[in-house]
């Protein structure tokens, strides 16, 4: 199986499309994690994880900023937007899955994966865009298939970005930058629109913008050239994450692996015992947890509508949508408070299903 | 960020100099310490709280602490500590005649029994306050020779300009400068904005404003427009663009959470409404955002749960010599140690009530005998009303808009300004919270489930709130004192309080009163106001009686004048008596006006270490 570089505009709007998805991928284990754990307990790990959830808002602004700059419509509404978890990675020898998981060294290990920095190899003919499969069992992108049924393999979230910035420098030269950056501007998110805790929401009209939204993506996610803040002075989310696995902070100037800060305080055992990647079917159907687990995928639809409405010209959507956030919360909160019925010890949780509403 | 290894223990205080001791890590205590560490100096911060506040989860502590509390008063999410006990509304009692009130912190004297309060933590009152940040007018700096009312300060509004500024980008002023046009004078530079967008108004607000909006009000032969106007606050929100002239090209960067580590929150306010006291995300300002600053410098150190007992001076120089303090192991012990810390120069930054209580119980009056007379506060009327449809009350936070219109003008003269919030949290501050709506639905409408849920929400979103803060002048009779009768748990004096409120004031009350009720005739809205002559605040004027409430913008009892025999304190805040003490805040202010006190105070402390730095290099 192998991935053609992107050579036309619509290989650039599968790439974009795939970022997008595969940004909106990570929140629901993020969320799900975090809001597992008991309200007022963990507050170290509670804060790192909800930070990178905002983050990974932003990311997803942001592709969906490139796509509408290169004049592509963005949306999150399509059947398989998201994905049924848990999601099989890449490698095909292993279980290797991220899944909607309560906080626990489990949860924290597929987050390191998720957020796995790049090996940093600059010898094989990457420079071209085109990636070979060459994968480790810990490479932790998920597979896509594109429109034509292809699967897309890539080592790390970064150099899937590097893939489209390539692409977009490819086309630009070919075709000319205001060609290929043809997009309506009033579609572009700007900061009047949305806020997010470490770095500015950047509207792209030009390659310049749109290499300054790959950037700020990739090493929010991984660190900058290997080291572990990003080029704002922010910690990556590996290194975020790593924290809770060495309940020690980092602090400027420590190396990775070498935390040298406070300790975090971390109970595992402050966290709803709820059920690993629930289904729907996991609740007795007239139960009030299906009932609400109903509610929450319904509300999470429309979301995920609002979002698109708000990315496809009307940029002041997103303020109510982004409220609707701490409705996720309330609601999310409501399923995992509560045992299913029959079951030990097992609670409920969100299930993220919304294909099948 | 490392700033808990500037906490320190007495021990090592003992070891070390420092140029400067700050009695107090509130907002004037750390602007002082930021700027003077700055440039070098080496500081040592006496705090009389608890240390532990500088972290996240120390905040969250706080937090957690307040939605557990049954009172949600102001200090409802910080400890009892009898070792540095606070004035809590929740311990004020009706005063029985002939007698004081004795059995909380502060000893009230009456004959006014008020429920000020303030907070004894790092960060000080910034800890509860509801950060909005207006200037004072023009005005209010020569009330006296304009008005015939109150006195006139030692310097004038333009003198304390670039100072403003600089508590505007300090605090992160959000605000539209375009709505402050209160003023006969120029009050801003014609290009001047706030550091960030004015805060969005409620729903409430604009319920109000679509009937209140070009009202008019005649007041002493003139005519006034009303207008509901945002408020400037010390709240996090969008940057302003134009504001980078004022920032060396930069755009603001709004100052988020205080912590150890990165949190990446509290870059933007949310909108909860529990804002006041403390807001969950730190969006609201509070002092320890610059005292982290000032810690990051590596010049200041922090000395917790130490007590300022004593300031001795020498008799031969007429300088303090040091300062004796208690420092406390633990809350719930009284153990403690005495030791006395020496420097160059001294400031007093314990709020209004503090600095004179430690003056007064160091034998020191001044030799003006105005240490700690001319006490101030902004006395609140409240009024409330049902409107005829749901406003969406209990959204947004506690205060975004009001009316400003009468903050100024000739009938000054006569009558207290006054200035009205918009409340968007309903009722609660006079009437106690959604739990008597609670009961009431419970008890005598025999509701429950959902359909006792629908009511509650039914009431609530239609509670309109309106506070009246209302101008209080100094006078002399107006005061702390101290008494050894009267001493907390370390055996340090507690203050007394003595305290009327002035004709001149009632008059702006009685007036306030009277224009919430045509208020809620323009709303079409049902006056539910009502003052309980078994209410300790109450009070009788012209006939009619009021519930009197404390604002909380304690000031005045180490006023700043001309010369040592009409005031405490220099200009410069600087003490007339003792030439290496400041005595620094609220206290200062000769006059209040209707501003919140704390920009004001801000602007001072920025003033002063000018002068504190020449004192030094001298």
């Amino acid at each position: 199986m192998h991935l053609h570089p992107i050579e036309t505009v619509k290989d650039l709007y599968n790439y974009l499309y795939i970022a997008i998805q595969l940004e909106h991928a990570t929140i629901p284990p993020y969320l799900t994690a975090l809001y597992s754990i008991h309200p007022g307990t963990n507050l170290d790990a509670y804060n790192l994880i909800r930070v990178v959830a905002v983050e990974e808002m932003l990311h997803l602004t942001l592709a969906a900023n490139m796509l509408n700059a290169v004049g592509g419509t963005p949306d999150l509404t399509g059947e398989g937007f998201v994905p049924l978890y848990p999601t099989y990675l890449p490698d095909g020898e292993t279980d290797f899955k991220v899944g909607l998981e309560k906080f626990s060294i489990a949860a924290i290990d597929t987050f390191l994966n998720i957020e796995r920095p790049a090996e940093i190899d600059n010898s094989k003919g990457r420079a071209t865009g085109l990636l070979k499969v060459n994968r480790k069992n810990t490479s932790i992108l998920p597979s896509f298939k594109t429109s034509d049924g292809e699967e897309l393999h890539f080592h790390s979230i970064g150099e899937f970005y590097s893939a489209i910035a390539k692409g977009l420098e490819k086309l630009t030269k070919e075709l000319g930058e205001k060609t290929v950056f043809c997009g309506d501007y009033n579609k572009q998110v700007t900061p009047e629109y949305y806020y997010s805790g470490g770095g500015d929401i950047i509207p792209v009209h030009d390659l310049e913008s749109a290499l300054a939204a790959i950037r700020l993506i990739s090493e929010q996610g991984e660190g900058y050239e290997g080291g572990i803040y990003d080029y704002e002075g922010e910690l990556s989310h590996y290194y975020r994450f790593q924290q809770i696995k060495l309940g020690k902070y980092y602090h400027k100037d420590d190396t990775p692996g070498k935390p040298s800060g406070e300790d975090l305080s971390i109970d595992w055992n402050a966290v709803y015992p709820i059920q690993s990647n629930p289904r729907l079917e996991d609740y007795p159907k007239d139960s009030e947890l299906y009932k609400e687990a109903l509610v929450f995928n319904e509300f999470y639809k429309t979301f995920l509508k609002q979002l698109t409405t708000a990315f496809n010209g009307q940029p002041s959507v997103l303020l109510p949508a982004v409220g609707g956030m701490f409705k996720i919360k309330e609601m999310s909160y409501k399923l995992m408070r509560n045992p299913i019925p029959d079951k030990e010890h097992v609670n409920g949780a969100p299930t993220f299903q919304v294909d099948s509403i | 960020m490392r700033h808990l290894k500037r906490v320190v223990t007495h021990q090592t205080v003992l070891e070390k100099e420092y140029d400067v001791v700050v009695v107090g890590s509130g907002i004037s205590g750390s602007i002082i310490a930021s700027e003077l560490s700055q440039k070098g100096y080496k500081i040592l911060i006496l705090e009389a709280g608890p240390g532990k506040d500088l972290t996240l989860a120390g905040y969250e502590k706080y937090l957690n602490h307040f939605y557990t509390a049954t009172s949600k008063d102001n200090n409802a999410p910080y400890k009892r500590n009898p070792n540095a006990p606070m004035p809590r509304s929740v311990d004020v009692k009706k005063k029985e005649p002939g007698k004081p009130n004795t059995d909380s912190y502060l000893v009230q004297n009456g004959p006014f029994i008020s429920d000020f309060t303030y907070s004894r933590v790092v960060g000080g009152t910034t800890m509860h306050f509801e950060s909005k940040l207006p200037r004072m007018l023009p005005e209010d700096f020569n009330i006296l020779s304009t008005y015939g009312h109150g006195l006139d300060w030692p310097i004038q509004y333009k003198d304390l300009m670039p100072y403003y500024r600089k508590a505007e980008f300090e605090m992160g002023v959000s605000g539209d400068v375009s709505t402050q046009t209160f003023s006969k004078q120029k009050a801003y530079a014609d290009d001047y904005v706030f550091p960030m967008q004015e805060m969005p108004p409620s729903y409430l607000d604009k319920c109000v404003a679509k009937d209140v909006d070009g009202a008019e009000v005649k007041l002493a032969g003139e005519t006034y427009a009303l207008k509901i106007r945002t408020f400037p606050q010390g709240r996090n929100g969008i940057p302003n663009k134009n504001y980078k002239k004022f920032n060396n090209g930069e755009l603001f960067t709004p100052v988020g959470a205080v912590s150890e580590h990165q949190v990446e929150e509290g870059e933007r306010c949310q909108g909860n409404n529990n804002c006041t006291p403390i807001c969950p995300v730190q969006a609201k300002y509070d002092g320890r955002k610059t005292l982290a600053k000032a810690l990051g410098t590596g010049n200041v150190d922090i000395l917790p749960q130490t007590v300022a007992s004593r300031v001795v001076i020498d008799p031969n120089t007429g300088k303090v010599d040091q300062i004796i303090y208690k420092s406390y192991q633990e809350l719930d012990s009284e153990e403690h140690t005495t030791g006395t810390i020496k420097a160059k120069l001294f400031v007093l930054a314990a709020n209004a009530v503090e600095n004179a209580r430690l003056m007064l119980a160091s034998g020191l009056n001044s030799s003006s005998d105005q240490m700690g007379r001319n006490l101030m506060d902004h006395p609140y009327i409240l009024t409330w009303a049902l409107l005829p449809e749901i406003a969406g009350t209990t959204r947004g936070t506690i205060c975004t808009s009001g009316i400003s219109d009468l903050r100024n003008g000739d009938f000054r003269s006569k009558q207290a300004a006054f200035a009205v919030d918009i409340h968007n949290d309903g009722w609660g501050w006079a009437t106690g919270g959604a739990e008597t709506n609670l009961l009431n639905i419970v008890d005598n409408q025999n509701k429950f489930g959902k359909d006792l849920r629908n009511e509650l929400v039914h009431q609530i979103s239609k509670q309109l709130l309106l506070a009246n803060m209302v101008e209080m002048m100094p006078d002399p009779k107006n005061r702390i004192t101290v008494d050894p009768k009267y001493v907390d748990r370390l055996g340090n004096p507690r203050p007394i309080v003595t305290m009327e409120i002035p004709e001149y004031t009632m008059e702006g009350i009685s007036f306030a009163r009277q224009l919430s009720k045509s208020i809620f005739q323009r709303l079409g809205a049902e006056d539910h106001s009502k003052y309980d002559p078994m209410d300790y605040g109450y009070l009788e004027y012209k006939g009619e009686g009021y519930a009197i409430r404390g604002g909380n913008h304690l000031a005045g009892t180490h006023i700043m004048g001309t010369n040592a025999d009409n005031s405490v304190v220099d200009r410069n805040q600087k003490s007339w008596d003792h030439k290496n003490l400041y005595l620094v805040g609220a206290g200062s202010m000769p006059t209040i006006g209707t501003s919140n006190t704390t920009l004001t105070l801000a602007a001072l402390c920025f003033m002063s270490v000018d002068e504190m730095v020449k004192d030094l290099e001298a």
